[in-house]
């Protein structure tokens, strides 16, 4: 399955009176919904670059799904002294 | 000796089967027998007889002021699903076997002298396979305090 959402949490001022935190979510289904027709007309093309290189377009494709679909339940976070960030795809 | 050892060894002689692949295949049907014996011993044992296989890739790096320049230590956590390295490894594929040559050189050049084309995705995956049990610890010594630990849960 594609990430559907990213959770972003942030955190700044951390340890003092004046921290402040800061929670997202951000609807990537919107992105892959915005990015589906340029897709449609892109994938010929990348077909076509594909062959001219000798890659083999399917397989290309094919490796772009699985990755895209392996990135939920990934995540990144960085603390620093201050800040603390953290992005979690759902 | 078992039936599944014995039809190896024919392919062998034979001449179906490299010695190589033979190889592979007896550790394979001996893995497969450990772990059905170790799934009829233990009672939380899978299907297949293996221990859960780790999901996951995780990235810890640690570094204090000196080397980030930013106020107080700085964590930089990484989590990445298994499927995820599986996946990014079928990559390797599908480099242009016209970039092979450069790609080869460049390898050679940093002290790295792999050779792509010889390197097929199963390589890969067998390479991902044995993440499984990988803990990498690095402290940094004489003054430097960075921490880099990379395993699998």
């Amino acid at each position: 399955m594609i990430p559907w959402g990213a959770s972003v949490r942030v955190h700044w001022n951390r340890g003092t009176p004046r921290e402040h935190r800061l929670g997202l979510w951000v609807p990537l289904f919107l992105v892959w919904l915005i990015l589906l027709p340029l897709l449609l007309v892109l994938f010929p093309l990348i077909a076509l670059g594909c062959v001219f290189i000798g890659v083999d377009a399917v397989e290309l494709y094919e490796t772009a799904w699985r990755i895209v679909s392996s990135l939920p339940r990934t995540w990144v976070e960085v603390k620093t002294g201050e800040f603390w960030v953290w992005v979690h795809l759902a | 000796m078992g039936d599944d050892r014995r039809q190896i060894l024919d392919l062998l002689a034979g001449g179906k089967i490299t010695a190589d692949e033979a190889e592979r295949l007896i550790l394979a049907v001996e893995k497969s027998a450990a772990g059905s014996g170790a799934a009829a011993s233990e009672p939380g044992g899978t299907a297949t007889g293996t221990t859960p296989r780790p999901k996951y890739l995780r990235v810890l790096v640690e570094g204090d002021e000196q080397i980030t320049g930013m106020k107080g230590g700085t964590t930089v956590n990484v989590r990445v699903p298994m499927r995820l390295l599986r996946a990014g490894v079928r990559l390797a594929g599908l480099i242009p076997v016209q970039a092979h040559q450069q790609l080869d050189q460049a390898f050679t050049q940093h002290g790295v002298p792999i050779t792509l084309s010889q390197i097929k995705p199963e390589n890969l995956e067998e390479i991902i396979d044995q993440l499984d049990d990988l803990t990498v610890d690095v402290d940094g010594k004489d003054g430097n305090p960075m921490k880099v630990r990379v395993f699998c849960e």
